[in-house]
């Protein structure tokens, strides 16, 4: 065991000492992300969470999916749960004193949150370890309608339906996350709610997506693809499946549980949707994030960012181009033309690269996968 | 292990940050300014020659007929102002945008239009408003809902135009018992969207039954289900007299052709949005003559004259829109923004804020009947609680006709609405 690790360290050292492009284009990537809110409206910046939300979401479920092959239809539940569970310990008992708040600090309520979401995970469990493929996807895709009547019938949690309730303003130590006046600035832009909101995404997503490395690249990672590829031989070599199953079903949902917290956050509001179709935490969502993780290439986090990105990222974008620059293609409206062409990709990945863009980008810097 | 590499790179991230940031402190800049002609006092949206309003509406998305209709009665409002002069020596500009009715598409337009405008003359969709309320209050912008539910007046931005669901209900339940389709200790049977929409209108209802001694029979549906046959038919087996629908007008049409078909044969009373003149053309169209609609603006087919003045332009300039009453809904918005802006004008301050002082000193603001007067000085209640009550009506353009002129219920005066202060 030990020694494993030490040739694994030793080789990642080699590959370190050779690869510093890579060390420049993230350093790079990384202050093009740091100074984004000073070159980019407040609109992109919207845009611009929208999309780490997204790669949050993306990353939880391609481990899922992707490292531990179980399909899940169920990240828009997880979302909701999260959602709300960030509201209900963080906030108020609101105007009318008719909500459950326990008031604890944001930071408190966002753990709370995510540890919510793994319980609720771990409680499913016993189902997402028994059924496979789509019959897996199907009983998952369960969660989204008991969300959806949980949401409705439970409002002194979500605050109903009919309006909601405001996610309490996140704050770190003292610092806000709201608009204050005097507000620090870079380079003379003033960090308000806004910019301050992109910093604290900025921070979780690349939490989230060392962790998932992290996970991807060690034992457990290891256990979950053996029972992806073979059950029988992972149990031969000594993989509890059962255990397998359920850590990632939990690491999974604890993903989706904090861009819940995140979507709340972004639109400034907790609101059970009106049905399952259409609305934040709706069957379209949940079809959304497969879409990322798909075109991102299964298993791979790097690819899931890209998906997101893509996914979540061009309705937004073409919507406020075509505003901006008045782009229009006839009458397709933007929304549409974006849901075109994540469905292309769709169809091009599974066709002609089934390892997604990852694969892609694999082949492009010649670089071997860290699959 | 990688981890120092992604360590390494942060460092030079922030290191990098730090050194462009100086940490200091500045002015958030969101101030207004004054200036501009005869010393009018501006902000956001208003320069010499223009005034520049925004339109969040739906063109792509569940309820483009409306939208599309309510973008038309805005655009003819504009122009009607415009050819007579504008508002303030200034003529008024429209900057409209489509969110397609999806709350995450607007959360994301609105920072791109927020700079540009003076304020909102239509803001469609119940989630878009939900997802919005807190940045119309941080940013003082008033704008003027496409969705009439009283919960949403605890915003004191929004500029509701026209009466709400609830009263709506009320209103259309004293026609009904005025007309003796009613009566007291009835049992009524309500068909409701669980949601702000339906969960609104059924407030109406509960409140009316208590006072006549009625009981409601509640049967919460999803906005997705289409066919009613199994909820008429437990309103059936209850014995109700009458059926209440705040649904959509797909739903409608399941409920009024399970009406007919299995025999009950009771009035039904909607709200506005229960019916869409496109519901004539479906299969239920012949079951459809037992609906009463009861809204705060006047049908399409209205003989109210400047109702009629606006369909006519309506058809005039957009002969392929879909035809429905949004067009005079839209026309009321500008018409409302039309008298919040002359009374600023008056006090010197076309700013937000001025435009918040104009909205709230208002009593009476006249449509030209196509909406009660309408008062804006108690906050958090409906600015009026009066209906037109419409039937439908196969051979009236637009499919409704009206059966009783504006009015007010006594019923409806006295009902508090959620967010009403005493």
């Amino acid at each position: 065991m030990s020694e494993r690790v030490v040739t694994e360290r030793s080789s990642v050292l080699v590959r370190l000492r050779t690869s510093w492009p890579s060390v420049a284009g993230v350093a790079v990537l990384l202050l093009v992300l740091l100074v984004f809110p000073v070159f980019a409206g407040v609109a992109y910046l919207k845009a611009g969470q929208y999309v780490l939300i997204g790669v949050v979401g993306a990353v939880g479920l391609t481990l899922l999916v992707g490292q531990a092959g179980q399909l899940s239809l169920a990240h828009p539940f997880f979302l909701l749960v999260g959602a709300v569970s960030y509201a209900v310990l963080a906030g108020d008992s609101g105007d009318s004193g008719d909500l459950v708040g326990l008031g604890l600090p944001p930071l408190l309520a966002v753990i709370g949150a995510v540890a919510i979401c793994a319980l609720v995970g771990l409680a499913f469990s016993p189902v997402s370890g028994r059924l496979r493929g789509i019959y897996l996807g199907v009983a998952s895709l369960s969660l989204v309608f008991l969300g959806l009547y949980l949401g409705q019938s439970l409002d002194m949690l979500s605050g109903g339906t009919s309006t909601g309730r405001p996610p309490p303003t996140f704050d770190l130590f003292g610092f806000r996350f709201a608009n204050s006046d005097p507000a620090p600035t870079i380079l003379g832009v003033a960090i308000q709610k806004q910019q301050r909101l992109w910093y604290l995404f900025l921070v979780l997503a690349i939490v989230a997506y060392l962790l998932a490395r992290g996970a991807v690249r060690s034992r457990v990672g290891r256990a979950w693809r053996a029972v992806r590829d073979n059950e029988a031989a992972a149990t031969a070599m000594g993989v509890n499946v059962a255990r397998a199953k359920a850590q990632a079903f939990t690491v999974s949902s604890a993903f989706a549980g904090l861009a819940g917290v995140m979507t709340a956050l972004w639109l400034d509001l907790v609101k059970p949707d009106e049905n399952e179709f259409i609305g934040t935490y709706s069957i379209t969502v949940a079809i959304s994030y497969l879409a990322m993780v798909l075109i991102g290439g299964l298993g791979s986090i790097p690819g899931a960012v890209a998906g997101a990105v893509l996914v979540n990222g061009l309705p937004q974008v073409l919507t406020l181009g075509a505003t901006e620059f008045g782009w229009s293609i006839g009458t397709l409206s933007p929304v549409l033309i974006s849901a075109f062409v994540y469905g292309a990709a769709i169809v091009l990945v599974v066709l002609f690269e089934p390892g997604g863009l990852a694969a892609i980008g694999r082949r492009l810097t010649t670089r071997q996968g860290d699959r | 292990m990688m981890i120092k590499n992604w360590g390494r790179a942060a460092v030079v991230g922030v290191s990098a940050l730090l050194l462009v940031a100086c940490g200091s402190t500045a002015d958030s800049g969101s101030s207004g300014s004054s200036g501009g002609t005869g010393g009018v006092k501006t902000d956001f949206g208003v320069t010499d020659s223009t005034i520049t309003l925004g339109v969040m509406g739906d063109r792509t998305g569940v309820f483009k007929n409306l939208g599309e209709a309510l973008i038309g009665g805005n655009e003819l409002w504009v122009a009607d102002v415009n050819a007579a002069g504008g508002i303030c020596g200034r003529q008024l500009a429209l900057e409209i945008v489509d969110h397609g009715y999806k709350a995450d598409t607007a959360k994301t337009l609105y920072p791109q239009l927020e700079p540009k405008i003076l304020g909102i003359v239509q803001l469609l969709g119940s989630p878009v408003l939900a997802a919005l309320k807190q940045n119309l209050i941080d940013d003082n912008v008033s704008a003027a809902p496409a969705s009439w539910s009283s919960e949403i007046l605890n915003n004191p931005n929004i500029m509701m135009i026209g009466t709400t669901y609830d009263v709506e209900i009320i209103d259309g339940l004293s026609y009904l018992q005025q007309q003796g389709l009613i009566k007291q200790g009835d049992k009524i049977g309500h068909i409701y969207i669980d949601g702000e929409y339906g969960g609104n209108g059924l407030r109406g209802s509960k409140f009316y039954a208590e006072k006549h001694g009625m009981t409601v029979v509640e049967s919460k549906i999803t906005s997705t289900d289409n066919d009613l046959a199994n909820i008429v038919t437990g309103l059936k087996g209850e014995g109700v007299t009458a059926i209440v629908l705040t649904t959509t007008p797909g739903q409608t049409a399941s409920a009024m052709a399970n009406n007919a078909a299995l025999g009950l044969n009771v009035p039904v009373l909607g709200n506005n949005p229960t019916f869409d003149p496109a519901l004539l053309s479906s299969p239920a169209a012949g079951a459809l003559d037992k609906l009463y609609v009861a809204a705060s603006s006047a049908p399409f087919s209205s003989k109210t004259p400047k109702a009629v003045e606006v369909a006519t332009e309506y058809k005039a300039k957009y002969p392929n829109s879909p035809k429905n009453a949004g067009a005079q809904a839209g026309y009321v918005e500008g018409l409302v923004w039309q008298a919040v802006l002359e009374k600023a004008c008056q006090n010197g301050d076309l700013s937000r804020a001025g435009v918040q002082t104009a909205l709230k000193s208002l009593t009476s603001v006249g449509t030209d009947d196509l909406v009660a007067p309408l008062d804006y000085s108690s906050p958090g209640a409906p600015p009026t609680r009066g209906v037109y009550i419409a039937k439908v009506d196969q051979n009236a353009e637009g499919g409704l006709t009206e059966v009783a002129p504006l009015f007010t219920a006594p019923d409806a005066s006295e009902y508090k609405a959620p967010h009403q202060q005493p």
